[in-house]
């Protein structure tokens, strides 16, 4: 049996805005099993992205509980948070947010340092990595202003893995990206889970989704729909796309 | 006609709501720098002539010259008048004490030179103009009235009517303060004051103030000689009388007076100065600073309305108008700030100065610096502004050049070693070491200021303490001098011989000699073993061990610009006699005039010098009071205790001893007999006594006047040195703070980026805190290397001393100053804290 890796709790998560509560996410239950691709789907304000930060230690819920391995960490410091978010965490964001004044090695490390002990291992592992995503050699000594948007991505998915994080958190990776760049990202995400990573990702897009093995898809702050795929290949794309769809189209996307 | 832009002005308005602490920062520092400027531009010129002022409302003469009354000649008087035809002369008899112990109107012991007078004497020198006084009728009620200089009034506390006890010995002479008047010279600690005493009182003490420190002088008060020279004069004078009078001259002067009296005020205003110019670079370089912030931050707006058809010099204006706005309001706040402290300011001049303010304050002045300093800081701010022309539209949409890396990497972090935050802090500090030099600057300058008023204030913390090893004597010591006839090394060794005493040794009197081609005449100080002395160590060279060595003291031989090895010429009654300079050292005493050397050495340029004086060291834990009281039990009273009316017991024969005794002295200390016997037939009862009873003449020490002239001082400057330590700690906490903060506001959006990383707060603010190590170290280690120049340049330059700078306290200091930057940069950089993670995400 596939354990679950993140689980809330009657999970709510509200905003004041000029003295106004605002409820994004309502008494939520949720369990996320490691190893699965979860897509998280929705209308724009659903609170997909709002889920994704209370789910990964960015943000701390309003109430109820957010367990990860079984431990609450609903209730932690946010210098705990952190440290949870190092030793269990990565995250690779839609406007990628690579370090202007480091170069792309350098990007990569500073994620791997605060967890990892600096060696000659390391900074290999970095290199296989980011030559994995098709970042060459030339490619390690520049700057985020000198990289293609596709590129910037691909860094930004190497430092979110350089700590062999339990579940990698992604809100949409693709957003900013061209078809072709996109394409080459979430071909680097289906490699990784087709290794056994466990990846959270936000998305309101079809292709992206389709990457998935499980789709969430959330209105007013709760799931109303659950949709469960095979691991993702070639050869079922036609069928995948359909079954989708169908869920979407039922889901009113 | 200058139109403003509301848009621009607007646009400024919203960069100080923006950057509220910033403009703060800017307005804070303008303030202070305004203030300080302010003190010192309306202050100074009123400390010079609140000094002028008061020697004109005196109508005192500018020159008194005393002269020993057994040395004067009426011929000096002529020679005055002849050769120099001033426009006022008067000739009169003084009483000069140096050194005399007085209760005060607290009742409390302490040391004050004075120089007595009478009515008459008074008014033939000066106006006599009185301040404060009892009514004529209340004043012929008082026995002993006394009229003292207005400075007792301003700065010691003393009113009409209060006490003023002059000791010698175990006799103490009660006087009723009657008055206080405008006294132009002698109204210092140092020249002396002036107390203006009835003739009978005036005829008493000159009967019996006339040995060791006290004597009767003949003085020459005059104007308007304006050629006259002092070593002209005493020339003349002793070609006239054939003796060797230099020493027995004593010369007050106006301008001396004022120098004195006047430095240590001029030295507080040089020092607000040197803070103001301190904060002032803070304040251009927070300017500097706020604006690069600013137009980093503001690029893709500027690119907007450049868009839009603004021209790049209007675009500046608006940064313009922020700084006239903030930089303007704290230079009137800091305008306004020394007016309103002018009343007390003003008293504590009248304290220092001891004299009354009669100038207003300068108004112009201040408006002046108001006016100077907004111009400046807008004319500082319009030539970073400037920069905004760097920027065509296309650039500044793409957020300048800067936010594009091309340079190199430095510290790459595939060779790093030991904390990542330690690394990643010293890469960023690498990555924007320009940045780095304004701080620097500010650290250096404001550091050396910190690190010089905390050495100031560790100086005086224990009062005058540590002037002890500058003064060029030992002060910590009883002067025993002997009468003529016992022997001094027999002395000497019973004194040390007290447990009271931890050694003693024989000396000579300090005897004048004239010092060729040199103003100053000097004054001989002999050790026969210099190492026996606690304080005296040479500063270059070594002490004198042969007979024609002699020691000089650091100012005599910047004056004469002497050095090791050059020969200095003495003359003494007629004998001229030249030594080898083997060393020199810190000496304030005498204006650091005194010539130190051995015995034999004194005794070619004073054959006739006598070492009848003994310097008895206390043993640990024993006060001076009590070392005398030791001394003077042991040997019985001194001399000039029983001249003075010394301790009598209360039967008829005590007070007869003691009647008995006391003319004993009188014969002994000014008539120079050697040997006197008496008998007294009562009755049967035979009272008799013989001259052998005395061994002391009298005891003397430096404390009181340590006490009287240099514990105020020590006082002032302590207190001085340690708010400017704070202030300027201040200045450099407020800039570092706001460098803190702003970086984390630059930075956020990395500091979010490394947050999400999962580095935590503490690490972000410790990698912020560290990233301002490297300039602080290097700054800080600038700044004591300045502070030891500084503290050598600050006691050379107003004492004439060589002083060391402390190195245990500059290592403190500097351990305190880093630790304070750390511990302001770490805290400062706490808004990290409040960086969220998903708001940076989702904005």
């Amino acid at each position: 049996m596939v354990s679950s890796i993140l689980k809330t709790e009657k999970l709510c998560k509200s905003f004041s805005n000029g003295g106004l509560q605002q409820h994004v996410i309502k008494n939520l239950d949720l369990e996320i099993r490691e190893g699965d691709f979860t897509v998280i789907m929705g209308s724009s304000g659903s609170g997909k992205s709002t889920l994704l930060y209370a789910l990964s230690g960015m943000d701390k819920p309003s109430m109820g509980k957010v367990l990860f391995n079984g431990t609450e960490i609903q209730n932690y410091s946010n210098d705990e948070l952190a440290v949870f978010r190092r030793g269990n965490c990565g995250f690779v964001f839609q406007s990628v947010y690579l370090l202007d004044n480091q170069n792309v090695l350098d990007n990569v490390l500073t994620g791997a340092l605060i967890v990892q002990k600096n060696s000659p291992e390391l900074v290999e592992k970095a290199k296989d990595l980011l030559r994995k995503v098709g970042l060459g050699e030339e490619d390690l000594k520049k700057y985020p202003s000198q990289l293609s948007g596709g590129e910037a991505q691909r860094v930004g998915i190497v430092r979110a893995i350089i700590n062999d994080p339990k579940i990698l958190f992604a809100d949409e990776p693709t957003g900013q990206l061209n078809s072709s760049a996109g394409r080459d990202v979430l071909d680097i995400f289906t490699g990784l889970h087709q290794k056994g990573q466990s990846i959270v990702m936000v998305t309101h897009d079809l292709k992206t989704a389709l990457r998935g093995t499980r789709v969430l898809y959330l209105r007013d702050g709760g799931i109303v729909g659950d949709f469960s795929m095979p691991v993702y290949g070639e050869n079922d794309l036609k069928e995948r796309r359909n079954k989708l769809t169908a869920f979407l189209e039922e889901m009113g996307w | 006609m200058v139109i403003i832009d509301m848009r621009l002005l607007r646009l400024s308005l919203f960069n100080i709501k923006k950057s509220k602490r910033e403009a703060l920062a800017i307005v804070f520092l303008t303030l202070i720098t305004t203030f300080m400027f302010s003190v010192f531009l309306a202050n100074g010129s009123r400390i010079d002539h609140a000094f002028d002022e008061s020697i004109k409302a005196s109508g005192s003469v500018n020159r008194l010259l005393l002269i020993g009354e057994e040395k004067y000649h009426d011929e000096f008087k002529k020679i005055l008048e002849e050769e120099y035809h001033p426009e006022r002369l008067s000739e009169n008899r003084y009483i000069y004490c140096a050194m005399t112990d007085v209760l005060d109107n607290r009742g409390e012991p302490i040391s004050h030179n004075l120089l007595f007078v009478t009515n008459k004497t008074e008014r033939q020198l000066e106006d006599f103009v009185k301040t404060e006084a009892m009514t004529e009728e209340e004043i012929l009620q008082v026995e002993h009235p006394i009229w003292l200089p207005d400075t007792f009034r301003i700065s010691k506390g003393y009113v009409v009517g209060d006490s003023f006890t002059v000791l010698k010995a175990t006799a103490s002479y009660p006087f009723t303060v009657v008055g206080f008047y405008e006294s132009g010279l002698q109204s210092s600690d140092a020249y002396g004051f002036k107390c203006v005493i009835s003739d009978e009182d005036f005829d008493l003490f000159s009967m019996i103030f006339d040995s060791g420190n006290a004597h009767s002088y003949t003085g020459l008060g005059f104007d308007g000689a304006a050629d006259f020279s002092l070593d002209d004069f005493i020339d003349r004078c002793e070609a006239s009388s054939s003796e060797n009078i230099r020493s027995d001259f004593f010369d007050l002067s106006f301008e001396n007076e004022k120098a004195n009296e006047t430095v240590f005020l001029s030295l507080y205003l040089m020092m607000t100065v040197f803070l103001s110019l301190v904060t002032f670079v803070a304040s251009l370089f927070m300017i500097r600073h706020k604006i690069s912030n600013d137009i980093e931050d503001q690029m893709q707006q500027i690119g907007v309305l450049e868009a839009l058809g603004y021209r790049s010099r209007e675009i500046s204006l608006a940064y313009l108008y922020e700084y006239i706005l903030s930089g303007g309001l704290g230079a009137i706040l800091g305008g306004i700030l020394a007016l309103a402290i002018t009343p007390a300011l003003d008293q504590g001049i009248m304290i220092m100065l001891g004299r009354t303010m009669h100038d207003a304050p300068e108004w112009i002045s201040i408006i002046l610096v108001i006016v100077i300093i907004t111009v400046l800081v807008t004319l500082f701010a319009l030539l970073k502004a400037h920069t905004v022309k760097k920027y065509p539209p296309v650039v500044a949409f793409r957020r300048g050049i800067n936010a594009h890396h091309f340079g190199k990497n430095p510290m790459p972090l595939t060779k790093m070693k030991g904390s990542v935050n330690c690394w990643l802090a010293l890469k960023g500090f690498l990555s924007d070491i320009r940045s780095g030099i304004g701080v620097a600057v500010c650290i250096i300058t404001a550091g050396t200021t910190v690190l010089f008023a905390l050495m100031m204030f560790v100086f005086f913390k224990d009062g005058t303490k540590s002037l002890e090893y500058m003064m060029g004597a030992d002060v910590n010591i009883i002067m025993v001098n002997l009468m003529s006839d016992v022997d001094p090394v027999a002395i000497k060794d019973e004194i040390a011989a007290l447990p009271e005493v931890e050694k003693a040794m024989v000396t000579y009197d300090m005897e004048f000699v004239s010092v060729k081609d040199a103003g100053e005449p000097g004054q001989i100080m002999v050790y026969e073993d210099f190492g026996l002395s606690d304080t005296l160590r040479p500063c270059y060279g070594k002490v004198p061990e042969h007979d024609n060595e002699v020691m000089i003291g650091f100012s005599r031989a910047q004056k004469q610009n002497l050095s090791l090895g050059d020969q200095i010429t003495l003359t003494s009654n007629g004998l001229e006699k030249s030594y080898i300079i083997t060393g020199i050292i810190s000496s304030m005493m005498n204006s650091g005039t005194v010539l130190y050397m051995t015995p034999d050495g004194y005794k070619r340029i004073r054959a006739d010098g006598r070492a009848h004086t003994i310097y008895v060291y206390p043993a640990e834990g024993v006060s001076l009071d009590d070392l005398e009281t030791a001394v003077s039990s042991h040997f019985g009273m001194s001399a000039k205790e029983s001249m003075e009316g010394g301790a009598a017991g209360d039967s008829v024969e005590d007070k007869i001893r003691a009647a008995a005794q006391e003319k004993i002295a009188v014969l002994l200390s000014q008539y120079g007999v050697t040997d006197v016997d008496y008998a007294i037939r009562i009755g049967d009862q035979m009272i008799s006594g013989n001259s052998r009873d005395f061994v002391i003449k009298e005891i003397n020490s430096y404390q009181g006047i340590i006490k009287s002239q240099m514990a105020p001082i020590a006082e002032v400057t302590k207190k001085y040195t340690l708010i400017a330590a704070i202030l300027i700690s201040l200045v450099i906490g407020v800039i570092l703070a706001i460098l803190s903060s702003s970086n984390v506001r630059r930075l956020r959006h990395s500091l979010g980026i490394m947050k999400s990383l999962g580095y935590s707060s503490r690490d972000l603010m410790t990698q912020m805190a560290l990233k301002f190590l490297p300039v602080t170290l290097f700054s800080v280690l600038l700044a004591s290397i300045c502070v030891v120049l500084l503290n050598s340049f600050f006691w050379r330059a107003i004492f004439g001393v060589i002083a060391n700078a402390n190195p245990f306290v500059i290592l403190m200091g500097d351990v305190g100053l880093i630790l304070f930057c750390y511990a302001v940069t770490y805290f400062s950089a706490g808004r990290i804290k409040k960086i969220s993670v998903t708001e940076l995400m989702t904005e």
